[in-house]
């Protein structure tokens, strides 16, 4: 079965030779050297939020989104060939990535926190609470406020005494 | 790029010519990424609201996935870590599977597009193993509130592992959108799989050396670099946030 588009020409289009190739395969190298030294840069920055405190922090969100977004940009244009693309075809594709994800993203981000607690005062259930305070703490991880309301400190501690006498498979 | 071929703007959208110089078939996949990007980010917006509401008891992700394999040790995102790297390895494969097409060299593509399989497989492999692991749970469990047929009402159990109703790590929406989430990427992997080897059987075949060009693989490509970038995505979103 043989398919034919008319346009034979925008098929064979992007042929190219040896030598080009080279020219081609290094750039493309160098673009996944960047992608994994961002990967292992956000890797290791989650993994060092806790000791530097700043789990949960603006910082830590835009950080890794900023990043994201810069590696979802090297694959979508290089990898991807579209910034060999034409103009209009590039904003065709792009300008809806644009607007609905990254405006989507922003928005989430700020209208958000008006789904959550305190501003909706939904009565969290009370273990899910004391069981994330007690892994928090094992952790050595910041207990936001809102999470020991309610709570008192025996039972508290009631809840490390238990978790402590059981094995962690960790 | 060479671009040989001329479009005058004022005849582009005349009909007999592609005023975007690409093949209908490449357009078109482009379209199917964009429509299937918005989904995704549908997706992670249901997640990104529901995470809102439970900020305080969701579950922080270091704390859960915390497994390598062979390894006992508590290595908190190190395997997660890993899975990007392979997806990532397995596009650079892909694309340089793509330029080999380019240059209408057959070995260059089969070893590349081999190459590009064998990382999605370990993926899809990884993705099962880290679903197992979080099925399975740790010795030490929690306690939640469990439906019971037998006595009508809801008894209060130590559970270990996740399933679609409980989940020892918190509320019941921190398992679903992690299966729901990371299964739906993990089919477009699967899918991305299967297509790339029918393609790579129509490589060894030839019907891309009598076709004249590799224009299959390209298109193909863009799939899988998809799949790539939205787990670049899901993994910022679930693991690291």
């Amino acid at each position: 079965m043989e398919f034919h588009d008319n346009y034979p020409q925008y098929e064979t289009m992007y042929q190219h030779d040896e030598a080009h190739g080279k020219q081609i395969r290094s750039k493309l190298w160098k673009v996944f050297w960047l992608l994994l030294a961002i990967t292992l840069l956000e890797l290791f920055v989650g993994f060092k939020a806790t000791s530097w405190g700043l789990l949960g922090s603006t910082f830590l969100k835009f950080f890794f989104i900023f990043f994201t977004l810069v590696k979802a940009g090297g694959i979508v244009l290089v990898f991807m060939h579209l910034i060999d693309e034409t103009k209009f075809f590039r904003y065709a594709v792009l300008l809806p990535y644009s607007v609905f994800i990254l405006y989507l993203i922003f928005i989430i981000l700020v209208e958000g926190t008006y789904c959550g607690y305190p501003a909706n005062k939904t009565s969290l259930d009370k273990n899910y609470k004391i069981q994330q305070i007690v892994l928090r703490k094992y952790h050595k991880q910041p207990v936001p406020a809102e999470l020991t309301e309610g709570i008192s400190e025996q039972e508290i501690a009631a809840a490390e005494a238990a978790a402590a006498t059981e094995t962690h498979a960790e | 790029m060479s671009h040989s071929v001329h479009i005058d703007e004022k005849t582009a959208w005349h009909g007999g010519q592609s005023p975007f110089r690409l093949s209908y078939g490449k357009i078109f996949m482009w379209f199917f990424l964009v429509s299937d990007a918005l989904t995704f980010s549908g997706l992670l917006c249901a997640y990104g609201f529901i995470r809102h509401k439970y900020e305080s008891i969701w579950p922080v992700a270091e704390n859960v996935f915390t497994h390598f394999p062979f390894v006992t040790a508590h290595v908190p995102l190190a395997y997660v870590g890993l899975m990007t790297f392979i997806l990532i390895m397995s596009s650079v494969t892909m694309v340089l599977a793509v330029e080999a097409g380019h240059r209408n060299d057959r070995k260059g593509v089969t070893l590349w597009l081999f190459l590009t399989i064998i990382g999605g497989l370990m993926f899809v492999g990884s993705q099962a193993w880290e679903w197992y692991h979080f099925i399975e749970g740790t010795e030490t469990g929690a306690m939640r509130q469990v439906w019971d047929i037998d006595q009508h009402k809801y008894v209060w159990q130590l559970i270990h592992g996740a399933n679609m109703t409980y989940n020892e790590y918190g509320v019941p929406q921190f398992a679903n959108f992690f299966f729901f989430i990371t299964g739906f990427h993990g089919f477009h992997v699967f899918s991305g799989v299967v297509i790339n080897v029918i393609i790579f059987i129509n490589v060894l075949i030839g019907t891309y050396e009598r076709r004249g060009h590799y224009e299959m693989i390209e298109k193909v490509g863009l799939y899988w670099h998809f799949v790539d970038l939205v787990w670049v995505f899901v993994f910022t979103f679930f693991y690291l946030l």
